[in-house]
Formats: C-alpha cells, sequence, structure tokens
C-alpha cells in the first residue's frame, strides 16, 4: 500500500485528549442517511458536493479519509494540492449531513476502478467516505432498516498517522480490472420500469378488497371506477387483499399505457372495467 | 484498502458456502470496545472456534472476512479442505473459502461465518509496524447485528438483528457471468407501496435539485397535505427527490399511514409538509 494511505502525518499535533462520550452536544440531532446495498454488499450512499451530485460514496471504516475520484473532482473544479488534497467547500451526505470546508484526496482507488471496470457495484462509484469524516458521527448500521442513524459527536477524532515504508502495489489489481473490464465490455444496465398508476385507493374487509375512492381525474375514474365496487381480480388473477393488489401489478409488471383488466363486484354484478394506467404514484 | 476485498478472490473464487443458519444468539446488545490504531484503523479482539483471541481489523468496507494463514492453522479451519488446483490458486489470489463455526468479536457472536483464508498483503504491511494483525472481520459478521461505531468512546455494540447476509462470492460470481454470457439483467420494477396522488417531471437538462410536481390529484393524500401543483419536490423521508427515479425508489419503501416529511420549494421558500400515503395504486 501506498503510503499515501496512511496519511497525516504532518496532522499528528491533532491528538487532543479524547472526549468523554458523556461530552456529547445534548440538542445533536440524530440523521437518517439513507443506503443501498451494492451486490459487493458495500454500503453505499450519497452525497453532493458544493451542491453538485448527488455522487455515490462507499461506506468505509477501513478507509483513512474522504476520497472522491479525479473524474469528479475536474468537473467540480477542485484541484489537489502538492501532496494530492483537496477542500470540498460543501459536503452533504443525503439524509441531512452537511459538512462544511472537508478536505479528501483527489484520487481514483483501485478497488473503485475496479468494481467501476466490471460495473460489480451495479452503479457508478465516486468515492470513499473512511475514517477522518465517519469518526465525526456516531452510527448505527442495520441492514434490516432502510437508513442508518448518524448522531454527530462533539469530537475531533486524532488524524491518521503516516507508517512510512512502502507497502504492496495493489494498484496494478484496479489496472487488471479495467483491462478485463474492456475485454468483457460494461455490463448492460437493467431496464427500469416505474409502475403504472391507476388512481384508486382501497381497504380491506371480511369479504375482500373495496375501493375507497377514485381520484379525480385519474385513469381509474376515466375508465368508470367508483367507490364501493369490489375488485376480485387483476389481470384475470385473484386479488384477495389490498397488498394482492400491488404485489400482482409489481408481478405483472405494469407500465405506464399498459391496459389493466379489473374484475370487480357492483352491487350483484360482476363487471370488467379496463383501465390504461398513466404516469404518478 | 484492508477495506478490501481481496478484489480477486472476491470476483474469481468458487461460490462454495451454504447460506448461514438463523443466528442462534439471543438478541442482547453488547459492547465491544476497539483499540484505534494509528492509522486509525479499528483493531478488534477475536476468538475462532474457541481460540484467541488475536488481532484483527474491523472493517465496514469489507465485504468478507479475512483470516490469516497462520491463525487458520492453529484454529483447524482448513481442516478437510481439498487442496487447491493451481488455477483455484490464481484466480483465488490466494484465498480459500472456508466456515468459522463460532466467531467471537469481543463479547459479540455469530455462528457458520464465512471467511476467506489470506494473507493480505496491506494487513501484513500494518502487522508490521503496529504489532500482530490476523485479518479483517467484514460484513460476513456485522450484517447479523444491528451494529454502532463510536470512535469517540472507542466502541462498538451489536445486537443480532435476524439479517443473513447473501453469499457475496456468489453475488460477484453472477455478476462476472453475466458479463461473459452477456446476460440482459432482469427489468427493474420501482413499485410505490402506497398511493400518494402526485405526478412529477423532470426537463432535459434540468440540473436543479428536486423535479417539478405537476399533478396533485384531487382526494389524494399529498392534496390533503396541501401540496400544490407547480411546487418543486426537494426531499420525499429525508431521501433527495432529483429525478423521477428517486422519487419512485423513495416511495418504494414507505407502507401506507406512514407520516412522511416531505420538503418543497414554494415561491423560493422552503415548506415542510406532512404526507400520508393511502392504500391503493
Amino acid at each position: 500500500m501506498r503510503s499515501l494511505w496512511f496519511l497525516g502525518a504532518a496532522a499528528l499535533c491533532c491528538f487532543a485528549p479524547p472526549l468523554r462520550a458523556d461530552d456529547r452536544k445534548p440538542e445533536a440531532r440524530t440523521h437518517h442517511v439513507p443506503y443501498r446495498l451494492t451486490k459487493a454488499q458495500h454500503i453505499m450512499v450519497r452525497a453532493k458536493i458544493n451542491g453538485k451530485g448527488p455522487y455515490n460514496f462507499i461506506i468505509d471504516t477501513g478507509a483513512p479519509a474522504l476520497f472522491v475520484s479525479t473524474e469528479v473532482c475536474r468537473k467540480l473544479g477542485v484541484k489537489p494540492d502538492a501532496k494530492g488534497w483537496g477542500t470540498f467547500d460543501r459536503f452533504d451526505i443525503e439524509g441531512g449531513v452537511s459538512l462544511p470546508k472537508v478536505r479528501g484526496r483527489v484520487e481514483d482507488p483501485f478497488q473503485l476502478k475496479g468494481m467501476n471496470a466490471l460495473g460489480l457495484a451495479g452503479a457508478d462509484l465516486h468515492g470513499i467516505i473512511g475514517y477522518t469524516v465517519l469518526a465525526k458521527f456516531r452510527m448505527e448500521i442495520d441492514f434490516t432498516r432502510d437508513k442508518m442513524a448518524w448522531t454527530p459527536l462533539n469530537f475531533q477524532p486524532p488524524a491518521p498517522v503516516e507508517l512510512g515504508g512502502k507497502g504492496p502495489d495493489l494498484d496494478a489489481l484496479g489496472g487488471l480490472f479495467e483491462m478485463a473490464g474492456k475485454l468483457l465490455g460494461k455490463p448492460p444496465m437493467p431496464e427500469v420500469i416505474v409502475r403504472g398508476f391507476l388512481g384508486l385507493d382501497v381497504a380491506e374487509d371480511d369479504k375482500g378488497v373495496v375501493v375507497k375512492g377514485v381520484l379525480g381525474g385519474s385513469p381509474a375514474a376515466a375508465a368508470g371506477l367508483k367507490a364501493g365496487d369490489r375488485i376480485t381480480e387483476y389481470r384475470g388473477r385473484t386479488v384477495r387483499q389490498a397488498e394482492d393488489l400491488l404485489k400482482l401489478a409489481a408481478a405483472e409488471k405494469t407500465r405506464p399505457g399498459d391496459e389493466v383488466k379489473l374484475t370487480i363486484e357492483r352491487g350483484a354484478r360482476e363487471k370488467e372495467i379496463i383501465i390504461k394506467a398513466g404516469e404518478g404514484f | 484498502m484492508k477495506r478490501c476485498v481481496p478484489l480477486l478472490a472476491a470476483v474469481f473464487a468458487a461460490a462454495w458456502m451454504a447460506p448461514a443458519r438463523a443466528d442462534e444468539w439471543k438478541a442482547k446488545p453488547v459492547v465491544v470496545p476497539f483499540e484505534l490504531l494509528k492509522t486509525r484503523h479499528m483493531a478488534v479482539q477475536v476468538r475462532i472456534n474457541g481460540k484467541g483471541p488475536y488481532r484483527l481489523i474491523f472493517d465496514t468496507g469489507a465485504p468478507v472476512s479475512l483470516i490469516s494463514n497462520k491463525v487458520a492453522k492453529q484454529t483447524g479451519l482448513l481442516k478437510g479442505a481439498p487442496p487447491q488446483s493451481f488455477l483455484e490458486k490464481l484466480l483465488g489470489g490466494g484465498g480459500r473459502p472456508a466456515k468459522v463455526e463460532k466467531l467471537e468479536v469481543g463479547t459479540a457472536k455469530a455462528a457458520d461465518v464465512p471467511v476467506i483464508v489470506m494473507d493480505h498483503p496491506t494487513v501484513a504491511l500494518l502487522a508490521s509496524k503496529l504489532g500482530p494483525i490476523e485479518g479483517i472481520v467484514g460484513c460476513s459478521f456485522f450484517a447479523r447485528h444491528r451494529m454502532t461505531i463510536d470512535y469517540q468512546a472507542k466502541q462498538l455494540t451489536f445486537t443480532p438483528n435476524g439479517y443473513q447476509p447473501p453469499d457475496v462470492m456468489k453475488g460477484m460470481m453472477e455478476a462476472v457471468q453475466g458479463l461473459l454470457n452477456k446476460k440482459e439483467p432482469p427489468a427493474q420494477v420501482f413499485v410505490p407501496a402506497a398511493q400518494w396522488g402526485l405526478r412529477v417531471a423532470k426537463a432535459e437538462g434540468d440540473d436543479e435539485a428536486g423535479v417539478a410536481i405537476k399533478e396533485v390529484m384531487p382526494g389524494g393524500a399529498a392534496a390533503a397535505a396541501g401540496l400544490k401543483a407547480g411546487d418543486r419536490l426537494l426531499t420525499l423521508d429525508d431521501r433527495w427527490t432529483d429525478s423521477v427515479l428517486d422519487c419512485y425508489v423513495a416511495v418504494s419503501a414507505i407502507k401506507p399511514g406512514t407520516a412522511v416529511k416531505v420538503t418543497v420549494q414554494r415561491g423560493g421558500k422552503e415548506m415542510a409538509f406532512t404526507v400520508r400515503p393511502k392504500s391503493g395504486l
């Protein structure tokens, strides 16, 4: 590993005595930071730099600092100093974390090059958020929830110390993957479908699913659906509870523009209604 | 970089392991102190199948856990493993999959944790400067817990959460297989989990934050909350809504009846609303 990873010899003097846990700002607000797990099980968050983006970052306690790709820095006009550091006036993480004047490496770590070349993350990665940023928060991470909880600490984290010496040159790996990526080609991105909109809301009773309301001007209204109608089938498949409707619409990949046949009961009569799905949610 | 998967191993090692069993440990939070190394990596004391403790790096950026060959030998991890072929050695980057029946990080425990036995060059470098380090504890351990990281208190806490991490290796293998086969990935369907009564749009070339609300359907949840056509939707449930797809990602996680904070820009002012979406589509 290049010594760059053990940055911050100059910042050695930041060894402030650690504050105690009970010194926390009482009013510190907890931020709920949405994240996504990549195919490689990395925790990915979105961040905006100087209001631009969002860019994708990996949360990595194994990285000593913030890393932002050279391409993103070029776009932002952030120039690295002689030692490869850049200053980002504003660094916002989705969920409400906002940090002024953040220092970070302007660099393309080999792991990101590798994952991007082969599309292994399922998204383009633009950087890594490491210790110097993460240590400012008490972080709660739970993969059964869709957001992390970050609570600011009243704490100046001691800077990483450079170990010196030359480590293994792992950069070659990044090149290897880029080469493999060129040979194999970028993976095709999956087709993205947003589910079509009908404009009906439902309730459940012991007999099944009943239409509670039909939104004004919606596709369901145009097709003549009425409050009180009972929905028994979605495109010929049985509907017993409200959840079935959502599941069937997802499974059938109902898109805007598709025609959806609903079987309904109105009073004693069974009826078929065809709704042309629209856009919306 | 210890952050890292031995990428080669991760990508190319054969898929091998059976899914881990349900976590059998009782759901009780345990506190695990960590040592903050000079490089600002976290080091924890780990017992492997009752042996140890050994010092390992704790790394949220590591999808797999790594154990050194020395410790693997001492704890019998590779007992009964068939010898690797030349090709396996080459593609596996020197890593060999194994399973730890009982992995204890401080007093936090997990059963049947998949690991890779390898001497990671970066770990070796750290150990040469900082004393013995025998590997990396990564996602295959911590994903099974609700975890907190507090650099100020130098403490981790773990509460079993029932989450079973997917097999990273298998996922990576599938990704590479997909590249080799040029297989079209399955379409991704974004399914709103509740009905909002909104239609949004983003014009080409519009780089500003947020999306335009085109339609607020009468009788819908968004209308009831006070949203209006012409508002600029900035966040939904603390998530940025900078594209139409962002909105669908946000609403796919929200169940009917949940009170959700929405921020919009109206007439140059930022305003917050609470929307309770309905059961419907």
